[in-house]
């Protein structure tokens, strides 16, 4: 969807317009809810964060940058928003559910099971074992195709930074995925 | 295939599976009607200002906030400005504000309402209890300018202002937030003493809350003593709310400022000290009439005499409320326990509180 056209939506649905509204979630509440997936792990969580950012999201049009495409401003919500809540120390609210959390550690990523294969399993705890911010970078990069440069943009981080997150993540992704079985590893690899 | 276009792929292959449970789309979709609500209103900025300051209050195990957020809830009744204007309290309030501050007469009444009713007014999570809610809120808003804007939430019972939000008092350009921590505190000061009295009873704290999106500066005013902050102030963008949290009654003995000058400024520290109603009473004299007569260039101990009252018993009545307070400050754990007794206590203080007896201003040299 062009960026102008999403400006003129945002713009009306913050005066009030309902049905802007309606259109302007349709077309963006599915990429912002699988993002937040692959960066928040607990349900509850993620359901705070997407309405922390879509209330961002009519409460600070004023910092809109229409030189920058839409989705690249939408993305910045989402990832301040993402990182407001790791900081946030509300989360001491939560840390009884936090520990039942901890204890079914393995079923964060709500797949279907039928769907995934081991390897899939397989990436997917590869992915989860990152640390907060090698997992921003690895997102951003493989799910959103962004440049390193503009993530560097997105996360307001020197550049050197990005690549040195990027490498680490993947350096600890492959160490994973080395770790497979030797058949695995074939599959993998015959491409 | 390599590691990147794998990782790819499955990032993608997953994505497809994840899909919006609705109760988000249908808890956005209140949000945002909510938002609406409050925008044709014309209050949204004020709300959740209040709102995002209490969530943030509630980290802070200390601070005491009175609940605007709970007052709103029930109904408020609005108030044209001529009804302002009859209404008793609010007329004594607005009188206060404008010789507070003067500029403030030329301003507008922009909005005002009454709310009256009972709210929940938890002491913790599983309390119910309720407090009765009689509020007169008044905005004014400065016409053209910098759209200066004062809002007063009075009791309407008492009378007592209850909190005062000063916005855009400062130019846009340089928003009260971005000045330094002493000229900020200087401002909140400066509005504390208009519009209550004098700052200098409290302690003052300051700290910046855990906000990464946006500066807020927390200011306490504890009166000495006590746990509970008395005044609360939150500073952010061009905004200072000023809430009257009273932990505890402001102690009715600092009635009068400058009975003791040094350098022909109050000095506070003796203030306090001869502020005390038993004082008072021993010597029959109201605090005016003490000002008065000390800037005179008596004595305390003068006074007294002059009323066939010795100098010890003007001491013991004084050093006894002094003790009291150090003994209820160890009780409470405000200050370190000295592990000495009343009796001890009071051998201590008596050779300084002497001096004060013994105090005499300095008169004007002509």
């Amino acid at each position: 969807m062009q960026s102008e056209y999403m400006y003129q939506l945002l713009t009306e649905m913050k005066d009030g317009d309902q049905q802007a509204f309606q259109t302007l979630y349709d077309a963006t509440y599915q990429d912002v809810y699988r993002t937040v997936s692959f960066l928040v792990d607990h349900q509850q969580d993620r359901e705070d964060v997407m309405n922390e950012i879509y209330m961002q999201m009519w409460t600070s049009l004023a910092n809109y940058d229409s030189n920058r495409p839409f989705h690249f401003w939408l993305h910045g919500l989402v990832i301040r928003q993402v990182q407001r809540f790791r900081v946030k120390s509300w989360r001491r609210f939560r840390i009884f559910e936090r520990i039942r959390a901890f204890t079914r550690e393995e079923s964060h990523w709500d797949q279907p099971a039928v769907l995934m294969d081991g390897t899939n399993q397989m990436i997917s705890q590869a992915i989860q074992k990152l640390t907060d911010k090698q997992r921003m970078v690895i997102i951003l990069r493989f799910y959103h195709d962004y440049t390193l440069e503009e993530i560097a943009t997105l996360l307001d981080i020197p550049l050197g930074t990005v690549k040195s997150r990027y490498h680490a993540g993947l350096q600890a992704l492959r160490k994973k995925i080395w770790n497979l079985p030797p058949e695995r590893m074939e599959k993998i690899n015959d491409y | 295939m390599t590691i990147e276009r794998k990782i790819r792929e499955h990032l993608h292959e997953t994505a497809e599976t994840l899909e919006c449970p609705p109760a988000i789309s249908k808890r956005i979709e209140q949000s945002y009607s909510h938002y609406l609500q409050r925008k044709r209103s014309e209050k949204t900025m004020k709300k959740r200002l209040i709102g995002g300051i209490v969530a943030a209050a509630i980290l802070i195990p200390t601070a005491a906030f009175a609940a605007p957020p709970l007052i709103e809830m029930l109904t408020r009744t609005p108030l044209t400005a001529e009804q302002v204007k009859v209404d008793e309290v609010s007329k004594a309030t607005l009188e206060k504000l404008y010789s507070a501050f003067p500029e403030t007469k030329s301003f507008e009444i922009v909005d005002a309402s009454n709310v009256q009713g009972e709210a929940i007014n938890p002491k913790d999570s599983t309390d119910l209890s309720k407090i009765k809610v009689n509020q007169t809120s008044i905005i004014l808003q400065e016409k053209g300018g910098t759209g200066k804007k004062i809002t007063l939430h009075i009791n309407a019972g008492t009378g007592e202002i209850e909190h005062v939000d000063q916005e855009n008092w400062e130019p846009k350009e340089k928003p009260l937030i971005s000045l330094t921590d002493q000229e900020i505190k200087a401002k909140v000061d400066n509005l504390i003493e208009k519009m209550y009295g004098s700052v200098n009873a409290y302690e003052f704290a300051m700290e910046q809350m855990e906000n990464p999106d946006q500066k807020v500066l927390m200011l306490n005013y504890i009166i000495k003593g006590a746990e509970k902050p008395f005044y609360q102030v939150f500073v952010h963008d061009n905004a200072i709310n000023l809430t009257r949290v009273g932990g505890e009654p402001a102690p009715s003995h600092i009635k009068v400022e400058g009975l003791f000058t040094r350098d022909g400024k109050p000095d506070y520290t003796y203030d306090s000290i001869l502020n005390d109603d038993k004082l008072f009473s021993l010597l029959q004299i109201s605090p005016t009439e003490l000002k008065e007569e000390l800037a005179k260039g008596q004595s305390v101990a003068d006074i007294a005499a002059s009323k066939n009252i010795s100098k010890q018993q003007v001491l013991e009545v004084i050093a006894n409320t002094q003790v009291e307070k150090q003994l209820e400050a160890e009780q409470n754990g405000v200050v370190p326990k000295s592990n000495r007794s009343k009796e001890q206590l009071l051998k201590d203080i008596e050779p300084k509180l002497l001096l004060i007896l013994d105090h005499k201003n300095e008169t004007p040299s002509n």
